[in-house]
């Protein structure tokens, strides 16, 4: 079973190799992005030394490593399941020996090492280059980090899976899963970190799955967690874990059952 | 007038070669391996305005890509090249008010809006007047009997249906030459007679030029005298179909039922000399196999009636079907 | 005089079609808003923390992203080429657009065109005017003559950038997703461009102009006279770019490859 798995991550891995289009105009737009965020809250900056508990030069930090953990959390898997539900060949999928989400996880996954190995790292090598970034050593700090941005992975695959099964009830739910992208982007802290919101915002998002996507694993390695302020932000993460697996399952079941009375 | 004239045609794609294994493929991120193909190897081509012409061979032999020259499509590597008068890709917007095309694998049509806005879209799109417009349609719609398809949008329609619009759609402007890819493509033999019955009325009533691509040789038979085939990007026959028939169908088959066993030595001493060849097919069935296209079933008859009782006998012309499937199998050495 | 028509014709058919999938419809309106809404989310809370940006009061720089969404919306209602690769390049309806007797990016342009997207005329319109009524701007009578001449330009430089963009697909046929670099580039565009590095800044201006399709000309009609040449240079660099684009497309037109080889 493992195998198969192992497997699935190595042919998505070769896939995005393929693509080396792709590839390269993803760079670009990293960089822009990261580009563009950086000068603009370096400028809200202006003279004042630090912000909400983040100095500049934190500040910086922050948006590069939200970015580059971005580009191993961020996949397609909502828009390609609903393709595959509008296209028919998701009821192939379901005669295979396999839990189809599960696989779909994993080729998220295999696209996410891809980015991580030959995009994040290089990137963020790059980055601290050009940018005066404020990055740990050699710590404990990066273990950290990695445990804390899997668990955002898992939680923002959660939540793509959810947004593409649902193309089964709402026929054409494009709008819907451009609406979730942007949603994420800004309530996950990748454009905000959430301390700048005010008050009343952060209390309601705390209760929200998508700080734990980004939020938490940049505030990781950007403040250096530790102690208890790590455990808890690994707890939060790991609790909207397993709750959106529920979510996620019950609307699969409904899905398939909807998909053998109608015949695909 | 000429309708097609080509001159050393060639068209050559670089081919992106993907290394095996993962490290093949971090190779290829960075630096990628072409090869070229010569998909179309200088071929010359004359068409005379009127000529029905059938445009044969295999898969990937050169065909599309030829067409895709033809029409404007791709620009060609190397050659000369006029249809109509013009060089296609260069004059393109001037040439294809021209010609017509039709692709039975891909549509011409919108697919989401009805048959007759389709129709008119491409009446605005190439300017044809009101008149001619409503006179050439209504004969169309008659002839190819498509009037109660007009309001349906093109996604419903069966195979056989949409071909049916798709030929009124690329004679709207009434061109000078018609490209048919595949026209009959999966359609029942009504309708495909239908279509022939038709394209054959355009020609000799407007003069219209034909080039047809096609597997089934049953619209070749039915339509072209002409016939161009193709192999590895190069011409290797192009002549009449009567021709083709002649020298490759080398000889006939003719199945005898005998009276009771005989002796294949028997047979074959009796019949020594003569370009032919036996096959036993059964205990009292034998085939002959004759090799030459002038030798008479009469003569080799004659040699045998008197000592061999013959219970039945049939006669087996090789179809053109046949015939091109050997030439595929085999290679022209002939031509 | 010709195109007009056609461009007519192709309107009436892009109405009838529409008009069966009246739900997307209303699903664009609504991300469409959403989507403006989010972005100006953003806007309010980076000024809760500051009062301006490099000299940029609030009010101004929502006036620039509202005027920054009216050349977008035009450009996105008529140069829909988002699935160009999918459509016409994989799927080859590009043979058939070769076929016929019209220029093929006028023919490209007409089939894809989205004319819904002008809704975002009227979002941009509406934050600029909230935006605008709090700043006490001096309007002259030839401003509102400016502000078109100034929004067609930006629509051209959109227009030729995302044509060259586009072009690059004629020359490969598998599949590629370069197109999303022109949305995240055009961000650029909607604050303003001094809070950039220099290098950056002479990109936007030069290279890439979107400085061009939001804050040049939105400085100039919020009377900041810094910008008022590169605001008058507008249309010219939009006529310029636009030429690149179809130079580009013509270029990779002769090298297509044709589908399915």
């Amino acid at each position: 079973m493992l195998k198969m798995y192992l497997e699935v991550i190595r042919i998505r891995f070769l896939m995005m190799l393929a693509y080396r289009v792709n590839y390269y105009s993803g760079i670009v737009i990293y960089s822009i992005n990261i580009g563009v965020y950086y000068f603009l809250w370096m400028s809200i900056y202006g003279d004042k030394p630090s912000l909400q508990g983040l100095t500049a030069v934190q500040m910086a930090t922050y948006i590069a490593v939200s970015w580059m953990a971005r580009a191993f959390y961020f996949n397609n898997l909502d828009r390609e399941i609903a393709q595959e539900i509008r296209d028919g060949t998701v009821a192939i999928q379901l005669i295979r020996p396999y839990h189809y989400l599960i696989v779909k996880a994993f080729q998220g996954l295999g696209e996410g090492v891809f980015r991580l190995l030959l995009f994040s790292v290089p990137g963020m090598l790059v980055v601290s280059l050009v940018f005066p970034l404020d990055l740990p050593g050699l710590s404990w700090d990066w273990l950290k980090f990695a445990c804390s941005l899997f668990l955002g992975f898992i939680i923002n695959v959660e939540v793509n899976l959810l947004t593409g099964v649902l193309a089964f009830f709402i026929l054409n739910n494009e709008g819907m899963i451009w609406a979730k992208r942007m949603i994420v982007d800004l309530l996950s802290g990748l454009t905000i970190p959430i301390s700048f919101f005010p008050g009343w915002a952060q209390a309601v998002l705390s209760y929200l799955p998508f700080q734990a996507i980004s939020y938490l694993p940049s505030m990781v390695l950007v403040k250096g967690l530790s102690g208890d302020a790590f455990w808890h932000a690994l707890s939060v993460q790991a609790a909207w874990c397993v709750l959106l697996a529920i979510p996620v399952q019950l609307i699969w079941l409904r899905a398939r059952k909807t998909l053998i009375v109608q015949g695909g | 007038m000429r309708s097609i004239e080509a001159r050393g045609l060639t068209k050559e794609f670089k081919v992106y070669q993907s290394r095996p294994g993962l490290k093949g493929a971090f190779r290829d991120l960075l630096n990628r391996q072409y090869r070229t193909i010569r998909a179309v190897d200088a071929i010359d081509l004359t068409i005379e305005q009127g000529e029905m012409v059938a445009y044969i061979g295999e898969n990937g032999a050169g065909k599309s890509t030829t067409i895709k020259m033809l029409t404007g499509i791709l620009q060609p590597t190397a050659g000369e090249l006029k249809v109509n008068g013009f060089d296609p890709h260069r004059e393109r917007e001037k040439f294809v008010k021209t010609i017509g095309v039709v692709f039975g694998q891909r549509s011409q049509l919108w697919w989401d809006i009805a048959v007759q806005e389709s129709f008119r879209l491409l009446k605005q799109v190439y300017q044809v007047p009101d008149a001619d417009y409503k006179q050439r349609l209504d004969r169309m719609i008659e002839v190819l009997d498509i009037g109660g398809l007009l309001d349906q949008p093109v996604r419903k329609l069966s195979l056989g249906q949409r071909m049916r619009c798709e030929l009124v759609a690329a004679l709207i402007h009434q061109p000078k030459l018609l490209f048919l890819d595949e026209p009959t493509i999966g359609l029942d033999v009504l309708v495909k007679e239908n279509i022939r019955r038709f394209l054959r009325e355009i020609n000799r009533e407007f003069g219209t030029t034909v080039l047809l691509t096609t597997h089934d040789i049953s619209d070749i038979e039915a339509l072209c005298s002409r016939v161009v085939m193709l192999d590895q990007g190069k011409v290797i026959y192009d002549g009449g179909l009567q021709e083709l028939r002649r020298n490759w169908a080398k000889g006939k088959k003719v199945h005898f039922e005998l009276a009771r066993e005989v002796d294949m030595s028997e047979l074959e001493a009796r019949t020594a000399g003569m370009p032919l060849r036996w096959e036993r097919k059964g205990e009292r069935q034998v085939v002959l196999h004759l090799e030459q296209p002038d030798l008479a079933v009469s003569d080799v008859l004659a040699q045998i009636v008197q000592h061999v009782h013959i219970v039945e006998m049939q006669i087996e012309e090789v179809s053109t079907e046949e015939i091109v499937r050997k030439i595929y199998q085999e290679g022209m050495t002939l031509a | 005089m010709f195109h007009l028509r056609l461009l007519v014709e192709y309107f009436k058919q892009y109405m009838k079609t529409r008009m069966s999938y009246r739900g997307d419809f209303l699903v664009q309106f609504i991300s469409n808003f959403f989507h403006q809404g989010l972005n100006l989310v953003f806007i309010l809370v980076v000024f809760q923390h500051t009062p301006s940006l490099k000299g940029w009061s609030q009010a101004e720089v929502i006036f620039i992203y509202g005027y920054f969404l009216i050349p977008w919306a035009i450009f996105s209602s008529f140069l829909n080429l988002w699935s160009f690769n999918d459509r016409y390049i994989i799927k080859g309806e590009l043979d058939r657009v070769l076929t016929r007797p019209v220029h093929s990016l006028v023919q490209v342009i007409m089939e894809t065109m989205a004319p819904e997207s002008l809704i975002g005329v009227l979002t941009g319109g509406i934050v600029m005017g909230v935006a605008g009524w709090h700043l006490d701007l001096d309007w002259t009578w030839y401003d509102p003559l400016l502000f078109v001449v100034f929004t067609l330009g930006g629509v051209l430089i959109y227009a030729g950038i995302f044509i060259a963009l586009t072009s690059i697909s004629l020359y490969t046929d598998s599949k590629s997703d370069i197109q999303p670099i022109m949305f995240n580039i055009s961000n650029y565009g909607r604050y303003p461009t001094n809070i950039y590095h220099k290098i950056i800044q002479f990109t936007l201006t030069w290279i890439l102009p979107f400085a061009f399709v939001g804050f040049y000309p939105a400085s100039y009609l919020l009377d900041h006279g810094e910008w008022k040449i590169y605001a008058l240079l507008t249309p010219v660099v939009g006529a310029a770019y636009l030429a690149f684009g179809i130079f580009c497309w013509n270029r990779g037109i002769k090298h297509y490859r044709g589908a399915g080889n």
